[in-house]
């Protein structure tokens, strides 16, 4: 769905973000983990079409991110960002969700029941008249999610999706994801979050000082636990337990570790 | 982030002074070409001025500031020497234009006493980093609330730039375009505003409230958390700005 080839990127000269990086993203949920300024946000701006890269190429589909706008790549990628208060505007919670849809030409018709079916999505849906900036943080966050969402893209970029989110808030999260994931849509995420990474992303890459040190299935990339010291990215908690434990086995759930766990005790 | 501040950093005796000589000497450069209206006292004024800021090693920093400034008085000596009341004696003439000698003479004490002060402000901005000036203000008995409004500036506003860079690519991820014609830039107004301005509020109030519950408002006196920098020459500096400005305005009203 999205081939990088050779990308380079420096905001200031002679300090590359990237140099020369190549990816190719199908459509797994894909997490891009790292820490602080490893360059992950400066990936997801540059997948949005935010920022151009310098050398290289991304093509998105039929779309050479490098030719084409922000607002025209829409149609394909979406992107939640981390704080809801930089989107919203709207004085209503559905003429908010609205908005996108209308932005990149939907007729009002298809905009109103994508946003509809998107704040249903999110749990919106019985605040359509609501203020947006009455809701609580999470709700302002899943109102974010539900602004993309009627968009309707074939890919969506969540940044730190589970930040300000209680326990409820993330299992909202969770399934969105999955509904998504169902959809056929390629769900990627920027996060610290490495126990959500393990319970809700096929794919993980890891980047460190602009650089993919680690790509693959999240068990895989959370099993090498040296590279990922070394990339200041902590081990999801209960992969940490089970290797405290001797465990063998690189756990991402707590029921894989309980599962295992019982049959030890046997 | 950026910085709105113009201080640029260099090892120089200019930036080694007291900010407070530096307003002093702003003072300096405002009055003494008023006290002493000559042409020679301008032009001297400037040399002095021009003398220190390449000391500073400052001066290629002001020129976009002149650049601005000299256009301005540009028009300045075209209006005063050509159309001035009094006008009488003829320099030179270009096609139906006349330039007449006691407009333009007027007109470069006056363009002389602007890149005066102009030049002297860029001392001062440009040799001296906003929270060393404000630290210098408070110390000398300013309040620290305007000292705090003052060095919060530098600090809100390239703040605010970058919010807005952040909203603005927020909403191009919506699919607005900010880019293009005079009404495509009108229709993304709004989108930009309401963020840009919600947020700001909410960063004031928390900003207040993150001073109120750290003791700014407190009635006892402040401790520094900078130790006091210690300046040469400070107070000789300052007497004689002001023993100056004094004959000056003694030489004035004797003549």
């Amino acid at each position: 769905m999205i081939k990088i080839s050779n990308l380079s990127y420096a905001y200031t000269k002679n300090t590359p973000i990237f140099s020369e990086i190549n990816l190719e993203f199908d459509r797994r949920s894909t997490a891009i983990i790292g820490q602080n300024g490893a360059g992950k946000t400066t990936l997801a701006k540059l997948l949005k079409g935010l920022l151009k890269p310098f050398d290289g190429e991304i093509m998105i589909g039929q779309y050479n991110v490098k030719t084409v706008s922000a607002a025209e790549l829409s149609k394909v990628i979406g992107l939640v960002f981390q704080n809801p208060n930089d989107q919203i505007f709207k004085s209503k919670v559905l003429d908010e969700v609205m908005f996108g849809p209308l932005a990149i030409k939907m007729s009002e018709s298809a905009a109103k029941k994508n946003a509809l079916e998107a704040l249903e999505l999110v749990g919106l849906h019985e605040q359509l008249e609501t203020n947006p900036h009455d809701l609580s943080l999470s709700e302002k966050k899943l109102l974010c999610v539900a602004a993309v969402v009627a968009m309707d893209p074939e890919i969506i970029v969540f940044d730190e999706p589970t930040i300000g989110q209680d326990y409820a808030g993330k299992e909202k999260i969770r399934n969105i994801i999955q509904v998504l994931k169902k959809r056929n849509k390629l769900v990627m995420t920027i996060i610290h979050d490495m126990d959500f990474v393990a319970e809700n992303f096929e794919r993980t890459i890891v980047i460190n000082e602009g650089i993919v040190i680690l790509d693959g299935d999240t068990r895989k990339v959370f099993a090498e636990r040296e590279i990922l010291k070394h990339a200041h990215v902590e081990d999801p908690s209960i992969t940490q337990l089970g290797k405290v434990l001797g465990f063998q086995e690189t756990f991402l759930t707590v029921e894989e570790f309980v599962q295992r766990w019982k049959q030890s005790q046997r | 982030m950026k910085s709105i501040s113009l201080y640029t950093d260099r090892k120089s005796v200019l930036h080694s002074l007291d900010p407070i000589n530096k307003l002093y000497y702003i003072a300096f450069a405002i009055f003494i070409p008023i006290i002493l209206p000559s042409i020679e006292i301008s032009l001297a004024c400037v040399a002095l001025s021009f003398t220190l800021l390449i000391s500073g090693k400052v001066f290629t920093k002001t020129m976009p500031a002149f650049g601005v400034v000299l256009f301005t008085l540009l028009t300045v000596i075209l209006i005063q020497g050509l159309f001035r009341p009094g006008n009488a004696t003829i320099l030179f003439q270009a096609g139906p234009f006349t330039m007449y000698r006691e407009g333009l003479l007027y007109a470069s004490i006056l363009s002389l006493r602007v890149i005066n002060i102009v030049s002297s402000f860029m001392i001062l901005v440009l040799t001296t980093s906003p929270s060393d000036l404000v630290d210098s203000l408070v110390r000398k008995g300013m309040s620290p609330r305007i000292g705090y409004v003052i060095s919060s500036v530098f600090q809100i506003i390239p703040e605010m730039m970058a919010a807005m860079e952040t909203i603005t690519d927020a909403q191009r991820a919506r699919g607005m375009e900010t880019e293009g014609n005079l009404r495509v830039r009108i229709r993304a107004f709004f989108p930009l505003l309401g963020p840009v301005v919600l947020g700001s509020l909410i960063n004031t109030k928390e900003r207040a409230m993150a001073l109120e519950v750290r003791g700014f408002n407190a009635k006892s006196p402040k401790t520094y958390l900078l130790d006091q920098k210690q300046y040469r020459f400070s107070t000789v500096i300052q007497w004689g700005i002001l023993f100056v400005i004094g004959c000056a305005i003694v030489w004035r009203l004797a003549s």
